[in-house]
């Protein structure tokens, strides 16, 4: 991306809501909770916001929360994609604010499925009764979510011979950090023995592949470098961004299924942003189960197609590791509303504003946020930085 | 097979214009596969347009109804209330014989799920749902080597 000088799209402030378990608040007052936080980190207020974005499991959505934020914006955008939505969202903010369309756009994302499901372990829903146009030909199977990533899961360990033991390694890194959120909805120390004898939910998969549910939000603020310059935080640039799909319900649909829509959109969120992989220094990567950070880390280049389950296995993605990621503990430990991406690019903006905590990655430059929606069917790449491009 | 494998609660395929002949020929009990009359390519599910060179143009092309195990997945917990009972199933995507490495996703039946390896020779089971209505759901292919 090279827009004018002065309207290259930053990220001035950001919040998350409280969470994990938020059994007094409605899904909008969530939305308000992380509103009105990440405005204040950006010393800004909603009487300047002229930009809007969000979505949520209906049509219109974004119009609804508007209107219980009192916003009248002149852009809005709802653009669902699943788990990867917030990359989108915040992809399109950072267009509109480059070419004028808006000056502040606020991002906001808002969830009670904990309270409203009552139950803890994510794993999706299943077909039954939903199938609109091809989706008849998945509903008809009876498969779930969680059985369309562990088919994922099976044909990588299949073709590359990665293990369940591999993939633990994702969650127990996960619990690992999470352990130093005080927010975490899990937070005692798991281990991979852990991992591989909890119940099988999907074969491959155990319970503890899977992320949790919880309630929670989170918002951002995207603006132009100008405009952030009066504003009291340091504005982390949107560097590049770059999102895909490859199929929605349909695994029959999907090109390969060790390769996931990252690989598309990947890449050419790198390119747009002038950097190669080995430039991140840290990353927050949709961990809806632990296959998906497997095929993430592979599709986005950190390492080569298939050798995801080593560069996982033994500490490849703590703080120190080759790829520190999910410093937050990630959906797997810390919070899974249903639709995580927000919460990957607060901690990517935390990160590079030095706030990490127990897990900042030390003078970290460049993070990368991606998320990953459906059954692997659409990736978002952000690629975020400290310094001006 | 002619029972119902799965309850009368899971959704009833409807055909739509441009599955209307997959849905004739499953009745038949043939399995067919779309192809593109312009680049040959073959895909499922049925669609208007060729993923590989956008054509609109396409005919059925019939499979021998066997292939091997691609993938699969054994569903252990109950999150479609209704088929609580059939817990635990294997959901398959089946690599089809002589048709370009095409998978669908079907079930296994008549198969321990301990059984089940990808590789393995699977053959279409035909559910009659209807009058005028059959899925292909996969066995184990009789004296079914793995390939």
């Amino acid at each position: 991306m090279s827009p004018p000088r002065g309207r290259r799209p930053v990220i001035a402030g950001v919040a998350t809501s409280d969470y994990p378990h938020l059994p007094d608040l409605s899904e909008h007052a969530v939305h308000g909770q992380a509103a009105d936080r990440a405005l204040a980190d950006a010393g800004l207020t909603f009487a300047e916001v002229d930009g809007f974005a969000t979505t949520g499991f209906f049509p219109m959505y974004a119009t609804g929360v508007a209107e219980y934020l009192g916003l009248h914006p002149i852009y809005f955008d709802e653009t669902n994609s699943g788990g990867s939505s917030f990359e989108v969202l915040v992809e399109h903010a950072a267009y509109a604010v480059e070419c004028g369309a808006a000056e502040v756009v606020l991002v906001t994302y808002g969830s009670v499925q904990l309270s409203q499901m009552g139950r803890r372990l994510g794993t999706g829903g299943g077909g039954g009764g939903f199938a609109p146009g091809p989706a008849i030909y998945d509903a008809l199977w009876g498969n779930t979510l969680v059985g369309n990533y562990a088919m994922a899961a099976r044909r990588h360990m299949h073709e590359f011979g990665t293990t369940p033991q591999q993939l633990a390694a994702v969650a127990v890194t996960m619990r690992k950090h999470a352990a130093t959120n005080p927010q975490a909805q899990e937070r005692e120390p798991i281990t991979v023995e852990d991992v591989v004898t909890s119940r099988l939910v999907a074969d491959p998969l155990h319970k503890l592949d899977c992320c949790v549910i919880s309630d929670g939000g989170g918002a951002c603020i995207v603006t132009t470098e100008e405009r952030a310059a009066d504003l009291p935080r340091d504005p982390v640039y949107v560097l590049g961004a770059a999102h895909a799909t490859t199929h929605h319900l349909n695994l029959s649909a999907m090109p390969s299924l060790t390769v996931s829509p990252a690989a598309q959109c990947g890449p050419v969120a790198f390119a747009r942003a002038g950097i190669t992989p080995a430039d991140v220094d840290v990353a927050q990567l949709y961990d809806s189960f632990t296959i998906t950070v497997v095929l993430t880390v592979e599709d986005l280049g950190f390492c080569a197609k298939g050798e995801g389950g080593a560069f996982v296995e033994d500490g490849g993605l703590e703080v120190g590791g080759r790829l520190p990621t999910n410093t937050d503990g990630g959906g797997l430990s810390a919070c899974h509303p249903g639709m995580r991406g927000m919460f990957l690019i607060v901690e990517a903006v935390r990160q590079l504003r030095g706030e990490g905590g127990p897990t900042q990655v030390p003078g970290a430059r460049i993070a990368v946020a991606h998320g990953t929606g459906g059954m692997l069917s659409t990736g978002a790449t952000l690629v975020l930085g400290r310094e001006a491009p | 097979m002619t029972e119902r494998w799965f309850p009368d609660e899971m959704p009833m395929p409807a055909a739509s214009a441009e599955t209307v002949g997959w849905w004739e020929a499953a009745a038949e009990h043939r399995l067919v596969v779309q192809r593109c009359t312009a680049c040959g390519q073959m895909r499922h599910p049925p669609g208007p347009v060729c993923p590989v060179c956008r054509s609109t143009a396409s005919e059925w092309s019939a499979t021998e109804g066997t292939g091997t195990v691609y993938t699969y997945t054994v569903v252990r917990q109950a999150f479609i209330p209704s088929l609580a009972d059939k817990i635990p199933y294997v959901v398959i995507a089946v690599e089809l014989d002589g048709a370009q490495g095409l998978r669908m996703v079907s079930n296994l039946v008549d198969v321990e799920p301990e059984e089940v390896t990808v590789g393995m020779a699977v053959e279409v089971a035909w559910e009659d749902m209807g009058p005028e209505l059959a899925v292909p759901r996969f066995r184990p292919a009789a004296g079914g080597e793995s390939r």
